[in-house]
């Protein structure tokens, strides 16, 4: 049941998700706690990328994808309900993915344009200082303040990833959704990445689909694990990685299967 | 039966880590048996063989503990395996403690008198049986993830504090009597009677270790929990 704690950025509950005939997600319920990061594992296909493309109602695109269930964002809007515009939501819910995917704009023009058009900043000056302040968060500005005008597609894989991560952020959201951020990522840029998931935490709520073990661990406090649509465990990540309760979840992790 | 992992070289690894364990419980558990019967034999090439012994122990030990450093560093274990690598480096080490007690008190056993008290000599080799019984019990059911028998192993360690404390204020009785089979051999008897005292604490340690190893909690176990 979704309760109106306010400790939870988001509640979900009797989730069911199907593509066409074939179910995706089958009747799950997840809660992810404010300013704590949640990674979803589980091996390809167990639904955990589905299940958070629900979140900032990415599916809703995909004809066939017919999504159930309840989804309310900090205790008290439904997220699918008809008054929402998913504009709107996704100003709260922001995405990061797996391929850093700036747009072919300047590294400036990459993070203002999510200002402008949702209408965030009401002066140039302001705008100069979302943007700034946005690439700050996301650890990059240092090594791009001389070259704001520079193709964003020039930047390293990382610095790219860092840019998204700036993009998402500058329109001030409260969670962020990341799919497999460091996947495409060489290992410094992915402890980047992973100590900005760190600092972020502070200011926003994370939830992140990885396959690495290790990035779950390192980086999140909670751990849900999925399989075959359902969520077969969730709990706090250093009991998951050391004696998950089910014995399903010990052999995933231990790499028994999957 | 647990299911195999997916990277047979992880699984082979783990496997030649139990392997290992076993291989040490079982020159261990011979040491201790040797060393016990020599409280009453005398006989100073088992004494001999218990030295041997303790070399191969060693040996094992660094074994155990290369190829646990190997699996970390390479393989990352989490949940039930990384219970297994840490418990293996716990429980070796206690195996080793016990293997250095065990030729202790075999050599010093050898350095008693024949003459030395009948009745003593037999509370000496009675609380090593005991001692010999708790160890087997123990490592059995670390290998056979038994946690019922662990806790009843580490139980049995009350009625070897007894025992032991038993014979400890006989030796200083007598010696207060001034019996002189008990005072010409001074201190031997009382470290003889103090290894296995000890072997018994390691083997409790290892019990709480086979606890850790399936429950993923270290119980906090009081005496008063088992009366």
């Amino acid at each position: 049941m979704v309760d109106q704690n306010s400790n939870y950025a988001l509640q979900t509950s009797e989730v069911y998700v199907h593509y066409g005939k074939k179910m995706a997600i089958n009747n799950v319920a997840l809660n992810f706690p404010k300013n704590e990061v949640t990674s979803l594992i589980g091996p390809s296909g167990c639904g955990k990328s589905t299940f958070l493309r629900c979140l900032n109602r990415m599916n809703d695109v995909i004809d066939i994808c017919n999504v159930k269930g309840k989804f309310l964002l900090n205790g008290n809007v439904d997220i699918y309900s008809p008054d929402i515009q998913v504009e709107t939501l996704r100003e709260k819910v922001g995405m990061v993915f797996q391929k850093p995917n700036p747009f072919p704009k300047t590294i400036y023009e990459n993070v203002a344009y999510g200002p402008k058009i949702h209408g965030i900043a009401s002066s140039q000056n302001e705008l100069d200082e979302i943007v700034k302040d946005s690439l700050h968060r996301a650890g990059l500005y240092e090594e791009v303040k001389d070259r704001m005008d520079d193709i964003a597609t020039g930047l390293s894989g990382g610095q790219q990833q860092r840019l998204c991560i700036a993009r998402a952020i500058a329109i001030r959201p409260e969670i962020i959704l990341m799919d497999e951020p460091c996947s495409a990522l060489d290992p410094i840029a992915t402890a980047k990445i992973e100590d900005l998931i760190n600092e972020l935490k502070e200011n926003y709520t994370i939830i992140i689909v990885t396959h690495s073990m290790s990035q779950a661990s390192r980086v999140s406090s909670k751990t849900a694990f999925f399989h075959l649509g359902n969520l077969v465990e969730y709990g706090e990540t250093g009991k998951i990685f050391t004696k998950p309760d089910k014995e399903q979840t010990n052999d995933y992790i231990t790499g028994r299967f999957g | 039966m647990e299911t195999a992992h997916t990277d047979k070289n992880f699984e082979q690894k783990l496997n030649h880590l139990t392997d290992n364990l076993i291989k040490m419980s079982n020159i261990v558990e011979k040491q201790i048996e040797i060393a016990v019967n020599v409280i009453k034999s005398k006989d100073s090439s088992d004494a001999q063989t218990t030295q041997n012994l303790d070399e191969q122990v060693d040996e094992v030990e660094r074994d155990v503990r290369d190829l646990s450093f190997e699996i970390m560093t390479l393989h990352r274990p989490v949940a039930s395996d990384l219970r297994l690598v840490f418990t293996a480096l716990k429980v070796s080490k206690e195996l080793e403690r016990m293997g250095d007690h065990s030729r202790n008190l075999a050599k010093r056993a050898i350095s008693i008198s024949s003459s030395f008290d009948e009745d003593l000599t037999d509370q000496m080799h009675n609380l090593g049986k005991g001692v010999q019984k708790m160890v087997n019990q123990t490592l059995e059911s670390f290998f056979k993830k038994d946690e019922v028998q662990a806790r009843i192993s580490w139980n049995q360690d009350a009625e070897i504090d007894r025992q032991y404390k038993s014979l400890l204020s006989d030796l200083i009785e007598r010696m207060h009597n001034k019996e002189t089979s008990v005072v010409d051999e001074g201190t031997k008897p009382i470290l003889i009677a103090k290894s296995l005292e000890r072997i018994g604490d390691h083997a409790t340690n290892i019990a709480e270790e086979v606890i850790f190893n399936i429950t993923g909690h270290y119980i906090d176990l009081k005496k008063s929990d088992f009366e």
